[in-house]
This record gives C-alpha cells, sequence and structure tokens, in this order.
C-alpha cells in the first residue's frame, strides 16, 4: 500500500470537516472497518492521499428506534447488527443478511454503511434494506440530506455520495417497521463466499381476505445494482396468498433481473435462482407474518 | 533435578537431559531406543497396528504456541526485500527492459534481469524453465525482472518503474489445438507434445468384437492450484567467500542446490539451502521458484534478501495440477464384463516441463482403473501451451484418471442397467492380477474393500444411503467399544 | 508516521509507522510477534486472526493505526512454555494442526468463540472457523479439540471422544 496521510475522527461533523478541508486539493477516501477498502488499496496502483478513519464515531455507532423509524449508524458492524436484539426482533431478515456476509472477523470490522457504499451488485447488506425501502441519510458540508436506498446506487461500485460526503445513517421508514421479511442468499459454499443471487422478500398480510399488501422484493447480483423486481410486486399487490402466487411471482421476477454471465455462474444459472430464490423468500416472509400473528 | 551433583560426582550430559521435563526435550531428542526394536509386522491383509490408533505430534507442541518459525519469520541484520515482475502477457518477445528508471529510486538496491543469470533455465526433469524470462516470455506469470529493496513498498512501487516492452504473441491456450503439428511450438524449435506414453496389452479390435456394447466417454479436469496456507518464501545470503545460503520454502532441497549449481554457475558445494518447517506443499513447492534471483539479488548487494509470494503470485507463478482432457471407450459384454478398452489423454502441460514426466507416467499407468481388461490400449501426451506451468500435485495425475474411469463405469452400469457396484466387483483387481503395465499384484483386497464399504453406508444400489445411517452409527458405537 | 501505542497480551508498547502500515505487520515486524502469519493478505484465510478489544478480527485488514488504544490479544500472549491454554493443549492432544500455519488464526478464532459462549455447538464451531482457512487438516481434529477445550474451561470431565 501507497502511504497516506491519516485522519481519524470522533463524530460525523469532525468527519465532514476534515471531508471538507481535503477533498478540494487531493484524493480523500473514508476508511470504516477496512475490509473493501485495504484489500481494493493493495492491490490498486491508485491511492488516496488522505484517509479518514470513522470506525470511532460516535455517532454513527448505535442502533436506535426515531420518529423517523429505525436508524442504524453507518459504522455498525454486520457482527453487532447480527446481535442487536431490536433487529432481531423486528427483522430478523437483517440479522440474517449480516450472518452470511463474510466471516467473523471480516463481520467484526466491516460495517453496514461501508457495505453499502462500495455497491458491489452482489452485497448482502442491499436487498433486505432495499425491500424495506430504506432511506439513507448523507452527511455532508451543507448538513444532511436523504436519499431513498433505490436511488443512492448508480451503479457497479458506483452511489449518489459526493466526495466530501459521508453516509451518515441507514433509515428504515416507521411504516415498514416489523414488516414481515425474508433474505435468501446462495453462494458456492456456506461460508466466505459471494451471492451468485441473493433475494429479500417484505410484505404485510391482509389477514381478512387473506392478501400481500405492499409485496416488496429486491435482487442482488442480477444487475449492475441491487433492484427492486417491479413486475413480480405489482403482480402480487392485493393479490390472494397461496404458493401458486408466489411461484408465478418468482417467475415474474426473472423477468425483472437482468444477469450477466462471470466466472462464478451463467447468467442462466442466475436466472433460475432468481425464480426459486424469490418464491422461498415470500414463503419465508410469509412465515413469519403466521408466526408474528 | 533435587540432587545437586558435587565436584567428584559424576553425571552424564544424556542423563541430565533425560531427566529434563519432556515438553523441552521432545523435538529435540527421540527417545532412547535400543535394537533390535520389536516391531509386529502385520500380515498382508492385516490391519497395521498403527491405524486406528491415537498419535499426537512432535511439532503440535509448537505449532500452538504460534511459535515454529517459518521463512516470513525470520529477519537478519540488513535483510532487504525482493519482488519480481510479471510478465501479464502469455506469449510475448522482450523488445527491451528499461529498469534505468527503478534502479535510480531511492531505496532501490539492486534490480536484476534475464541477462544477469549466468544459466538461465534449469527444471526438475526437462531444463526448459528460464529463472527470469529474458528473450522470449511463456506464460504470464513469468518473471521478467526482480528488485531488492530496503522496503517491501518501494520493492513494488520500484515494479511500475520497470518498463518492457513486448512484441505481443499468439498464445497457445487449448491443449488440443497445441497437439496438432500445424500449430506453431509454444518453444519451437522443439514439439508441443513434449512426453508421450503408451500401454498396449491384448489386442482391443478383437476385444471390440467380442463385445456387446461399445460405450464412449469424454472428461475434462480443470487447472487446480494447492493453494498452501504459506505461501513461497526464501532468503538468500551470498557471503563474501563466495558461498550463499538459502532459506527456502523448498520440498526437495537435494534436487533445489542442483538446480540452484545450475543456474548460477557455482559448484554444489557452495550452496547451502536451509529447509525450514514448510506451511503446506502438496507438491507445490517441489522445485525451486526464484531462489536464484535472490541469491543474484544478495550477490548484487552483499545483504540478505527476502522475497515472499503474494497470494497472486501463488496462482500464477507457481506450480499447479494438470488440466487432463480424457476419452474413454470400452467394449462390455451385456452383463458387464470389460472386454476392451481404449483411452486417451492429453494433458495440459502449460509453459514449462516441471513434474509433467511423473504425472504422465502416472496418469497413463493408472488411466484403465483397477479393473481386470485384457484388451487395452492407453495413449498419453502432455502438451505446451501458454498457461502457468503444471506440476507435481497430491496423486501425481492419479486423481484426474480416476474422476474419468470412476464416471465412465457409472455410465456403463446405468446403460447396462446394472448396480454399479456390481460392474466394479465383476471387474475390479483381485489378488494377483496382472497391473496395466504387467505388475503382478499382491495384497489386493478391493473386493472385500468395496463391500465393506457398500455395507457400511448403507448401498442399495441406487446411489442412495439412507439406509445406512443407523447402520452407520451402530458400527461408529461398536468402534468405539473396541478402542476403548 | 503515525504514532500506535496498543495494549499487546497486556504490556503496553509503542511503535511509530507509516499510517498504511496494518495492524499484521506492526505486531510481526516491529514488535516481533511472529504467531500471527500472513497467508493471503485480503481477509480471506484467517491466518492473521487476533483479538483486538475481545472481537476476532483479520489483522491484515485493519490499520494499525485504527487499533490505537486497544487492546489485543495474539497467539503469544495465550500460553507461557510450559503452561498451555486448555486450546492449544486440546490442539496438541488431537493432533489438530499438520503444517501448523493456520494455527494460531485458529485458536484465536477459537478463543474468541469460546470466551463468548463456553458451550458451543458443532455448528457454532464451525461458524466461527468460517473465516480460518486450513488446507491440511480438513478441520474435524480442530472442532474435537475445541469440543474437549470448552470442557475443561467449564470445569467439566473430559473423556477421550473419537
Ligand atoms: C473475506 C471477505 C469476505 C466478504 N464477504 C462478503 C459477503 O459475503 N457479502 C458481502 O456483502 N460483502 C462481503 N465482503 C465485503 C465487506 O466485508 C463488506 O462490504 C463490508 O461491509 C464493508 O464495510 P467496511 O466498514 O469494512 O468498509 P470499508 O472497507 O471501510 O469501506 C468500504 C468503502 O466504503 C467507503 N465508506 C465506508 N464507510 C463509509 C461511510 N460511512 N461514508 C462514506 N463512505 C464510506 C470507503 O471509502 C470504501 O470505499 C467481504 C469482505 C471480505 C474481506
Ligand atoms: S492474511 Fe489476513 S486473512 Fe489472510
Ligand atoms: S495445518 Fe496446514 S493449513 Fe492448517
Amino acid at each position: 500500500m501507497r502511504t497516506f496521510e491519516f485522519f481519524a475522527v470522533k463524530d460525523s461533523h469532525d468527519a465532514v470537516a476534515v471531508l471538507a478541508k481535503h477533498s478540494v486539493s487531493s484524493k480523500v477516501r473514508v476508511i470504516a472497518g477496512g475490509t473493501d477498502l485495504l484489500a481494493e488499496l493493495k492491490f490498486s496502483p491508485q491511492s488516496p492521499n488522505v484517509v479518514v478513519d470513522i470506525s470511532r464515531a460516535e455517532d454513527l455507532k448505535s442502533i436506535t428506534l426515531t420518529d423517523d423509524g429505525l436508524s442504524i449508524g453507518a459504522v455498525v458492524t454486520h457482527s453487532q447488527i447480527m446481535q442487536s436484539p431490536i433487529i432481531r426482533e423486528m427483522f430478523p431478515a437483517l440479522a440474517n443478511a449480516a450472518h452470511v456476509i463474510g466471516a467473523v472477523q471480516t463481520r467484526n470490522l466491516g460495517t453496514l454503511g461501508g457495505n453499502l457504499v462500495t455497491a458491489v451488485p452482489s452485497m448482502d447488506g442491499g436487498p433486505t434494506l432495499m425491500a424495506l425501502e430504506a432511506i439513507i441519510s448523507i452527511a455532508g458540508p451543507d448538513g444532511r440530506r436523504q436519499v431513498p436506498l433505490n436511488e443512492f446506487f448508480v451503479g457497479p461500485r458506483k452511489t449518489v455520495l459526493k466526495a466530501d460526503e459521508l453516509l451518515a445513517e441507514i433509515i428504515i421508514p416507521r411504516r415498514n417497521l416489523g414488516k414481515p421479511t425474508h433474505f435468501l442468499k446462495f453462494g458456492l459454499r456456506k461460508g466466505q463466499a459471494l451471492a451468485l443471487v441473493n433475494a429479500a422478500a417484505s410484505f404485510w398480510v391482509d389477514w381478512e381476505k387473506h392478501t400481500f399488501v405492499a409485496p416488496r422484493i429486491a435482487l442482488g447480483a442480477v444487475a449492475p445494482k441491487v433492484i427492486r423486481a417491479l413486475q413480480a410486486e405489482a403482480y402480487l399487490e392485493g393479490r390472494e396468498i397461496t404458493p401458486e402466487a408466489m411461484a408465478e411471482a418468482g417467475r415474474i421476477a426473472i423477468g425483472d433481473a437482468k444477469p450477466i454471465s462471470d466466472f462464478r455462474a451463467s447468467a442462466g444459472y442466475r436466472r433460475n435462482l432468481v425464480g426459486v430464490l424469490t418464491k422461498r423468500a415470500l414463503e419465508g416472509a410469509y412465515a413469519l407474518a403466521q408466526a408474528k400473528r | 533435578m533435587d540432587k545437586k551433583p558435587t565436584v567428584a560426582e559424576k553425571v552424564s550430559p544424556l542423563k541430565t537431559v533425560q531427566e529434563t521435563p519432556s515438553v523441552l526435550r521432545e523435538p529435540v531428542i527421540a527417545p532412547l531406543v535400543t535394537y533390535p526394536i520389536e516391531v509386529v509386522v502385520p500380515e498382508v491383509r492385516q490391519q497395521t497396528p498403527a491405524v486406528g490408533q491415537r498419535a499426537t505430534r512432535l511439532d503440535g507442541h509448537l505449532h500452538g504456541l504460534g511459535q515454529t518459525r517459518y521463512i516470513d519469520d525470520l529477519s537478519f541484520p540488513g535483510m532487504l526485500y525482493a519482488k519480481i515482475k510479471r510478465a501479464g502477457v502469455a506469449s510475448a518477445r522482450i523488445k527491451s527492459i528499461d529498469t534505468k528508471e527503478a534502479e535510480a529510486m531511492q531505496g532501490v538496491m539492486a534490480v536484476v534481469t534475464g541477462k544477469d543469470v549466468p544459466c538461465n533455465s534449469f527444471g526438475p526433469s526437462l531444463k526448459d524453465q528460464p529463472v527470469l524470462a529474458y528473450e522470449r516470455v511463456f506464460h504470464a506469470g513469468d518473471g521478467v525482472a526482480a528488485v531488492a529493496a530496503v522496503t517491501e513498498q518501494i520493492a513494488a512501487e520500484a515494479l511500475e518503474k520497470i518498463k518492457v516492452d513486448y512484441e505481443v504473441l499468439t498464445p497457445v491456450l487449448d491443449p488440443l489445438e497445441s497437439l496438432k503439428l500445424e500449430t506453431p511450438g509454444v518453444h519451437a524449435p522443439s514439439a508441443n507434445i513434449y512426453q508421450s506414453k503408451i500401454i498396449k496389452k491384448g489386442d482391443i479390435e478383437k476385444g471390440f468384437a467380442a463385445s456387446d456394447h461399445i460405450i464412449e466417454g469424454h472428461f475434462r479436469t480443470q487447472m487446480v492450484e494447492h493453494v498452501p496456507l504459506e505461501p513461497h518464501a526464501t532468503i538468500a545470503m551470498w557471503d563474501p567467500n563466495g558461498r550463499v545460503t538459502i532459506y527456502s520454502t523448498l520440498g526437495r532441497i537435494t534436487l533445489g542446490r542442483a538446480d540452484v549449481a545450475r543456474t548460477l554457475g557455482i559448484p554444489v558445494s557452495r550452496i547451502r539451502i536451509v529447509a525450514t518447517i514448510v506451511g503446506g506443499n502438496f507438491g507445490g513447492k517441489n522445485e525451486i521458484t526464484t531462489e536464484p534471483v535472490l541469491a543474484l539479488l544478495s550477490k548484487k548487494t552483499g545483504r540478505p534478501v527476502k522475497s515472499v509470494f503474494t497470494r497472486p503470485d501463488e496462482f500464477i507463478a507457481s506450480t499447479t495440477r494438470h488440466p487432463l482432457i480424457m476419452d474413454y471407450k470400452t467394449g462390455v459384454t451385456k452383463d458387464g464384463k470389460i472386454q476392451a478398452r481404449k483411452i486417451r489423454l492429453v494433458l495440459d502441460g502449460g509453459a514449462y516441463c516441471s513434474w509433467s514426466e511423473t504425472t504422465l507416467g502416472k496418469a497413463c499407468i493408472l488411466s484403465a482403473g483397477p479393473y481386470n481388461i485384457d484388451n487395452l490400449y492407453a495413449e498419453a501426451y502432455v502438451v505446451y501451451t501458454n498457461k502457468t506451468m503444471t506440476g507435481a500435485m497430491r496423486g501425481f495425475g492419479a486423481p484426474q484418471v480416476c474422476f474419468a474411469y470412476e464416471s465412465h463405469m457409472d455410465d456403463i452400469a446405468a446403460l447396462l442397467n446394472m448396480d454399479p457396484l456390481d460392474i466394479r466387483l465383476i471387474n475390479v483387481f483381485s489378488e494377483g492380477s496382472l497391473s496395466p503395465t504387467g505388475q503382478t499384484l499382491q495384497s489386493v483386497a478391493i473386493k472385500e474393500s468395496l463391500l465393506q464399504a457398500a455395507k457400511r453406508f448403507g448401498w442399495n444400489g441406487k446411489g442412495s444411503a439412507d439406509a445406512g445411517a443407523n447402520l452407520l452409527a451402530e458400527e461408529n458405537a461398536n468402534t468405539n467399544m473396541v478402542r476403548a | 508516521m503515525v504514532t500506535v501505542t496498543i495494549n499487546v497480551n497486556g504490556e503496553k508498547r509503542t511503535a511509530s509507522v507509516p499510517p498504511e502500515t496494518t495492524l499484521l505487520r506492526l505486531l510481526r515486524d516491529d514488535f516481533n510477534l511472529t504467531g500471527s502469519k500472513l497467508g493471503c493478505d485480503v481477509g480471506d484465510c484467517g491466518a492473521c486472526t487476533v483479538i483486538v478489544d475481545g472481537k476476532a478480527v483479520n489483522s491484515c485488514l485493519m490499520l494499525a493505526a485504527q487499533a490505537d488504544g486497544r487492546d489485543v490479544l495474539t497467539i503469544e500472549g495465550l500460553a507461557t512454555m510450559d503452561r498451555l491454554h486448555p486450546i492449544q493443549k486440546a490442539f496438541e492432544k488431537y493432533a489438530s494442526l499438520q503444517c501448523g500455519f493456520c494455527g494460531p488464526g485458529v485458536i484465536m478464532s477459537a478463543k474468541a468463540l469460546l470466551d463468548e459462549n463456553p458451550d458451543p455447538t458443532v455448528q457454532e464451531i464451525r461458524d466461527a472457523l468460517g473465516g480460518n482457512l486450513c488446507r491440511c487438516t480438513g478441520y474435524v481434529k480442530m472442532i474435537e479439540a475445541i469440543q474437549d477445550a470448552a470442557r475443561i474451561l467449564r470445569d467439566e470431565p473430559v473423556e477421550i471422544n473419537r
């Protein structure tokens, strides 16, 4: 790794100030857990002149219920998400998604914020949050701005963040608190494997009519960024909950996906996975809804 | 020891050592033995007493403490770090290498290229591998220049400053292409087929004629890297008397010394190779790699020089397992007896021979499987391609052909609608069988092993072993009782 | 240069290093604690696993400066030459290691696990070792050793179980 200047900040204000000061004249990178950044810098001929360590930023470390909803600080680690009682209670899917990221060591370092900012299409942190319509709170020189997660990603490894901005919080809106959600990942191995496809499904149940309400399906590793399966969602909205409907939604979701072939899997194999995982994610969310009823 | 020796009392040093706690002594001094040692020699077909015994390892103690010293854990005063620039192109002519800018960098102590190597070729059988590619690049992992610098980072940055001008050539990547006579030679004027073997037994035409069915099968295996957890590492120290000491992860040091002597053009007696504990070899550390380069850098700088492969280096610049393309044709009677088998193996040898000779031989000899086949024809070729070199890896070709002949047996069983176990029992070697190369086999217990295995995991003839779960648990319980 | 002070194996140590230095480099090159190994340098193999503030981490993916002021435990801090930690004892007894290169990382992962969970299931042990690659052993004897060590740490009688 090439050398750089290193600043450790104590909170997000501090971080924004350092970013503002250095981002004009030099290349600045934020480091949280470092699990993506250091792996990148070790093998890259390019390198930043300044690195800002936010891993100790006090105001980005907590998981709290606010008026807006459930707020997860940017530097909350995957291990903390797995262990958080409030997340396990409200969104077991989020805890499960955290559990399948890397291994213990990476989960102890890696943060949810870093996962989203790296913005690889196969990220495991993205789909569940996307299905829950999470909002990203961004801290910049002019204060905070909010962006829905599905607008936050621009393409592979690209987000709307500007050089002087920081991902500060991930907010799951109040209307979706406790919404039954299920996440599934399919990798070539159980441990330390990136997803060939991952999927999250979330919906409320109208128990009287026994229908899907506000179904949301998100898919990873099948497009340049994490996507919503909008056609499948439209198909399910208001429809009676049956195994056939879930299977059909899976088939429709295949049409929403635009996977590529690479050394991990062919596009055809990924398309098949989309169908199967979507259906199973819907089934999982439904099982959770029944258990919570 | 509670009794202190007085001046008059004579205590043998051996006794003192023997009385020290065993943890301190164990790795150093073996227990005292008196000859002749009584060894239980098992009868043929009997399990040796070692099977089922609990064993610990003498080195386990230090391993658990993290005190085992691997090469990267050693350092010497004034030690420099070396990095090797990889070609990054599969096939090319090197027009020029400009190292000036790198040499001028602060902290860079020496740069070497192929022209600095006294004899730029080595290899465990064919001497076809350059220490550093000089005129030609044969695969992307070829080293083209090496830098020794005061830190690893400076060495890495210096590599970027070395400019190599290539005339890129069309690489030969497909082994079947390489096999064709019209394909340009990877190491022209040498032919691409650099070793072959043919085994003939009986008359296959007759055998096929006597068969009810003839079945063909085509199988391929991929290239596999050993991925030892400890990457290749070397420290070289050239001393003022013209001797060089090399600490290396090398598994075969005697062979390594000969190769180092050849490449450096100095007598073997001036080379000392220290083999330390190796963090995994699996056949991938059976030959020298960068040892001569480090020796030259050390000679040039007068300082110890260390280099450790990065994980990408390990994949592109160390040996791998040969990918095989395997064509099988077998004639069987309708009740499953094999009458004839014809086999062609094409081994992708990558850019250099390395241990291909051994691999080719073993793959060919074993390619028919452990089956009595009176009429056999097996041919095997290993060809050059512009890919990472292939060499020794656990089994030397045996796992690849095993995958092919056993898959082929399953296909035959399916075609004949037979139990895959039965077809094996019909054809498998027994005591006194002749191997494809005419060796009389002794101590053959395959049939018994197959039957016992089938019983243990509850083989039901269809590929499902569900019925076996309880049986296995029962067997385990029994085994425990026997052992306890 | 940044000045880093860490409490390593119960001892406060300071070094001045370039900011890009990883915690692994600091431990190995500056503090001569070579027990933690470099296997891949990108977080895949776990040979560099150490415990920072009670959590197992890949020391190759943490900047030394990020560990400033923290408690770091390495394999060297687990035992002395004649007094082994129960995990180390069990690893020796079960011959859980062959070439040994993965060992320090595996043992630190096991230590972090047993500190948090004194009675792990086999599945939990597997999960805890998910980030530690071993190319020699196949993990079976490691898992047995960790179960054994867990029993000892819980003060339960241990019988040889194989
Ligand atoms: C061995 C291994 C296995 C892995 N397996 C998986 C897996 O299975 N699934 C998966 O999804 N991921 C996996 N990852 C990727 C990685 O662990 C995660 O993406 C992790 O969450 C990244 O978080 P971090 O805090 O380490 O990010 P860092 O490396 O610190 O940062 C990542 C990027 O985001 C930027 N950044 C970080 N935080 C912020 C912020 N708050 N504001 C602005 N920019 C920021 C950094 O500048 C950098 O560009 C794996 C990584 C490794 C090393
Ligand atoms: S060296 Fe850190 S995980 Fe491999
Ligand atoms: S013992 Fe060799 S890698 Fe684990």
